[in-house]
This record gives C-alpha cells, sequence and structure tokens, in this order.
C-alpha cells in the first residue's frame, strides 16, 4: 500500500519534471526573443523596406509580405494535394503503389530542409534559370505535403468502420461518404496537421536559400526572387552591423508571433466551431 | 403480402461459409426477429439484404433477394440502400455533424428540397423515432453531444429520413439501458404501421415481446422460422427448444 503509494508519488514527479525541462528552454527562448526583439520592433520595421547599410531605420515589411506569400504558395500546392493523398492512403490504400506512396511520405518527413531546397533547386530553379518565389513555394509545399499527408491518412484511419458503413447504407456512394462524413466531420483534426505544417515551413531558411533565394524589395512576381523572414533574419543576424542584428531580433519576433498567432487563432476558431 | 423473399442465400468470409443456403419470406408490415447463438451469422445475413456484406473485402454472396419483384443483387446498389434502411448496434452519429443535419443527409445528397420541406422531414423522423421532443430545442448541436439511447433514436431517424419501405437493425438495443431499450421497443411497434422491420437480437423476451415472427439460426442454417408465439412456446425443433430454455448457445 504504502509501497504503490510511494511509486505513484516518485512517477508523478518525474513527470512534472520532464514537464518542466521541456517548458523551461521554450520560455527561455521566448523571453529572450522578446527581449531583443521587442525593443526593436517599430512600426517602420513592419511597414518599410531595407535602407542600405549606415542609414538608420528600415524595416522587413518585404521579408513579412514574402513569407506570407511563399507559405500561401506552398500551402495551396500542398494542402489539398496531402489531404487527397492521406485520404487515398487511409480509404484506398493497398497494393504496392500505397505502399510505395507511404514509405515515400515517410521519407520526405524524414530529409533534411536544406536537402528539400536543393530539391526544388534541380526541379524548378534550374529549368527555369532564375530563383523565383515558384520554386521557394515548391519547397515549402514540399515540407508541407508530407505532414497534412500523414495527418489526415492518421485522423481518418481512427474513424470506426461501422461510421463508413452507416453513411453506405444510407445510400451514399463512396466519395459521398469520404467528403460529407469522413473529412467533413474530421475537419478540425485535419486542420489542426495543417496548421502544425504551415507553421513549420514558415520557419525554414535552408530551402528558400537558393530557391526564393532573398530580394531586398518586394515584388508580386511569381518569377522573381522573393524575401523572407527567416532568410533575411539569417543575413542580417550574421552580417557586421549593430543595427540590422538589432533588426534580426525584431524578425524573430515577428516570426514568432506570426506562428502563435495562427496557432491560438486556429484554436478559437476550432473551439467556437464544436 | 410479401415485400422482401431470400432465395437461396449464401455468404462467405473468404474460405468460410457463413450463410448457409437460406430461404425466407418477409411480410410487410411486420417485425422479424433472428435470433441464435453468437458466431452463427445473423448479422451477415442481414447485412446481404441491403448489400453492406459486399463492403467487407474477401466477402461474397450468392443467391437472390428479391424486393417487390426485383431482385437487389441485379440493381443499383446505392438505390438499393435508400429503400433498405440500417440501423447498427452501436450509435453511429456522424462525427462533427448537427442532429439536423445527421438527419438529413441521405435526403439532401439525393435531391435538393426547400429548406421547409427538410425541416417536415426532419420533424416527422424525429418524431417516429420518438426524439423530437428532448432534441427540438437543440437541432444544431452535435449529435454526438446526446446519450447513447437517443444516438440510436437519431440513427433510427436517419433511416427513416429517406423513407424506406424496409429497416434492418442488428441489435439496435444491446449498447443500451433497459429504459432506452424500453423506448425504442415502443417505438418499433408504431414503425410496423408504415414499415416492415427486421432486428437481430440477442434478448429473447425482446424476440418475444416486439417480433411477429421469429427465425432461429445456428452455425450459419435456418433451424426453425415461424410466428414468434410458436418459436417461443411451441417449437418444432429439439435445438430451438434447448436455446430457448437456455441449453445451449
Ligand atoms: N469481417 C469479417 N471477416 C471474417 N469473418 C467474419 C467477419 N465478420 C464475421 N465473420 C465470421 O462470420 C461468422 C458469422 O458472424 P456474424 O457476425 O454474422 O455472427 P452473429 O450471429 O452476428 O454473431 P453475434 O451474435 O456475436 O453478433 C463468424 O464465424 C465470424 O467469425
Ligand atoms: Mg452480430
Amino acid at each position: 500500500m504504502i509501497l504503490r503509494k510511494l511509486k505513484n508519488y516518485l512517477f508523478l514527479c518525474l513527470m512534472t519534471l520532464s514537464g518542466v525541462a521541456v517548458l523551461i528552454p521554450l520560455i527561455l527562448i521566448i523571453t529572450y526573443v522578446i527581449k531583443m526583439g521587442a525593443s526593436s520592433l517599430n512600426w517602420q520595421f513592419l511597414t518599410h523596406l531595407p535602407k542600405p547599410v549606415g542609414e538608420s531605420g528600415g524595416g522587413m515589411f518585404h521579408a513579412i509580405l514574402g513569407t506570407l506569400y511563399l507559405v500561401s504558395l506552398g500551402g495551396f500546392m500542398a494542402i489539398p494535394l496531402g489531404v487527397v493523398l492521406g485520404t487515398y492512403l487511409s480509404e484506398l490504400g493497398k497494393g504496392w503503389m500505397a505502399t510505395f506512396l507511404r514509405h515515400a511520405i515517410d521519407l520526405f518527413t524524414g530529409i533534411p530542409s536544406i536537402v528539400i531546397g536543393i530539391f526544388a533547386y534541380v526541379l524548378v530553379v534550374v529549368p527555369l534559370k532564375q530563383f523565383s518565389a515558384l520554386s521557394g513555394g515548391v519547397a515549402l509545399g514540399i515540407i508541407i505535403l508530407p505532414v497534412v499527408t500523414r495527418t489526415t491518412e492518421e485522423i481518418l484511419k481512427l474513424v470506426s468502420n461501422t461510421t463508413r458503413e452507416a453513411g453506405l447504407a444510407l445510400g451514399l456512394n463512396r466519395t459521398q461518404v469520404i467528403w460529407h462524413i469522413l473529412i467533413k466531420g474530421n475537419r478540425a483534426g485535419i486542420f489542426t496537421g495543417v496548421v502544425l505544417a504551415i507553421s513549420r515551413a514558415a520557419g525554414e531558411t535552408a530551402p528558400l536559400l537558393f530557391t526564393a533565394f532573398g530580394n531586398s524589395y518586394f515584388s508580386y512576381g511569381l518569377m522573381q526572387p522573393m524575401a523572407s523572414l527567416p532568410a533575411q533574419i539569417y543575413t542580417y543576424a550574421t552580417s557586421p552591423f549593430e543595427e540590422w542584428q538589432r533588426q534580426a531580433w525584431a524578425g524573430s519576433f515577428v516570426l514568432i508571433l506570426l506562428v502563435l498567432g495562427l496557432n491560438l487563432s486556429t484554436r478559437f476558431f476550432m473551439r467556437q466551431k464544436s | 403480402m410479401n415485400i422482401l423473399q431470400v432465395k437461396n442465400l449464401n455468404a462467405w468470409f473468404g474460405d468460410h461459409h457463413v450463410i448457409k443456403n437460406i430461404s425466407l419470406d418477409y411480410m410487410t408490415n411486420t417485425i422479424s426477429a433472428i435470433i441464435g447463438p453468437s458466431g452463427c451469422g445473423k448479422s451477415t445475413f442481414i447485412r446481404c439484404l441491403n448489400r453492406i456484406h459486399e463492403e467487407v473485402p474477401s466477402a461474397k454472396a450468392t443467391g437472390e433477394v428479391i424486393m417487390q419483384g426485383k431482385n437487389i443483387y441485379d440493381a443499383d446498389v446505392v438505390s438499393i440502400r435508400k429503400n433498405i434502411g440500417m440501423v447498427f448496434q452501436k450509435p453511429t452519429p456522424f462525427p462533427a455533424m448537427s442532429i439536423l443535419d445527421n438527419v438529413l443527409i441521405g435526403v439532401r445528397l439525393q435531391e435538393k428540397l426547400k429548406k421547409a420541406r427538410l425541416m417536415d422531414i426532419a420533424e416527422n423522423c424525429l418524431q417516429k423515432a420518438a426524439l423530437w421532443d428532448e432534441v427540438k430545442d437543440k437541432l444544431n448541436k452535435p449529435g454526438t453531444s446526446l446519450s447513447g439511447g437517443q444516438q440510436q433514436r437519431l440513427c433510427i431517424a436517419r433511416s427513416l429520413a429517406l423513407n424506406p419501405p424496409i429497416l434492418l437493425m442488428d441489435e439496435p438495443t444491446s449498447a443500451l439501458d433497459p429504459i432506452a431499450t424500453a423506448k425504442i421497443e415502443e417505438l418499433m411497434d408504431n414503425l410496423k404501421k408504415e414499415f416492415t422491420v427486421i432486428i437481430v437480437t440477442h434478448n429473447m423476451q425482446q424476440a418475444a415481446r416486439i417480433a411477429d415472427f421469429t427465425s432461429f439460426f445456428v452455425l450459419g442454417d435456418l433451424i426453425e422460422h415461424g410466428p414468434s408465439t410458436e418459436i417461443f412456446t411451441n417449437p418444432k425443433n429439439k435445438k430451438t427448444e434447448d436455446y430457448i430454455m437456455g441449453k445451449f448457445g
């Protein structure tokens, strides 16, 4: 009896400790970024283009827009495809095609993002002979795709077979069951996977270095190089100029805010719905 | 009048012969029960009657099921299922779907109707399933927020929405408490006026209470079929008698 209680107590302590161990670095990083970033964050930073070295002021307006642009581009390409592939794997996925696809998706999840950058470079930049927003979008899309596919597959696999049969028994065809019952019924879960994937893609630097490349201005052109927050932060943080280093902190702060904001707002939105 | 005639029905899972050459007739506006020991093929049998059986990989069925003069195995499977509703053992409200949408999903996907007409259908079906009074103020709440017994009645309402002449039920009350069970038995008696009901049950008192006819299955064979009063008071087959007396099963 006493031994059981003791074990219980020990285990509880252990779990609390590991929880704290995970939380401490997270909180440290975030507070540090806030501390360093918030002081350099101002209206000009959010709305202006960079100034040449030596001049003070200027901002990362183009990089903020660029990140939103690139992530949306990647999302538009990868999210529908990911949901379709995940649904295919869960609902029809038998035979060698599905096995192959499943392994390919697993492989993609594990590939370092810099390799994905090279892949997009070879796939898009080389044939088109220029760095472009398109190639950056493709690179981010390749990062988003496996996460969305996997989440969709896992979530649909949790649905009991009786639910599918209940749909079929109402005279719905397979497509209707998949769309109206499985996908719509699990939209919250699928959406969580989407947000996760987008948050990850938004913070990637490596795959953008030789695809979207970077730009000191903002252009809407698909075929133009495009700036992004992570790439801009990378350039500024490794520069010798103090003003740029401060802006790199401010950029990190904005990036964290973007990802955090996305996470929180979807959570809020999902809770409202259910 | 016979609404459904089963002729020489056989069913398999792979090589496993589960339903063995069963022939049976069902009369309009009756409730018929299927009883028998676990694993004897009751579920498989009624799943052959709306062709859900064939959705299982490796499952196969042969024979004829004639509904209003037409073999359902020669007809379009989707239209068959609109005419033969099914309620499962576990309540199956669709995830993240409101009570109202649960009831109407079949109708909505079949034809475009005016909103008022849809509301009529929903109210009507929920009334028939004896659920209307309990949910009329929260039709937009998710179906999964109801209790188990309410969910099962929601599933009944959902099947009724397409107005199928035949309703199949596979142990619809086995996951419910006695009060919820009594509610469903009571509503079934009303359903009989409009529908023909075929129900699988493990509960012999239930079969005796609500069913006009009862069939007794053992290991995929139909041992005996007849009016419930006869099956339960004066069975012709020794096996039936033993089963009803609780001697095996
Ligand atoms: N999906 C399946 N795949 C393979 N065999 C199955 C499957 N479902 C059922 N069977 C087999 O078919 C036989 C009949 O099963 P069935 O579910 O029809 O029995 P039942 O009479 O409904 O039993 P219970 O009263 O326990 O519900 C059993 O031997 C069972 O093992
Ligand atoms: Mg069964």
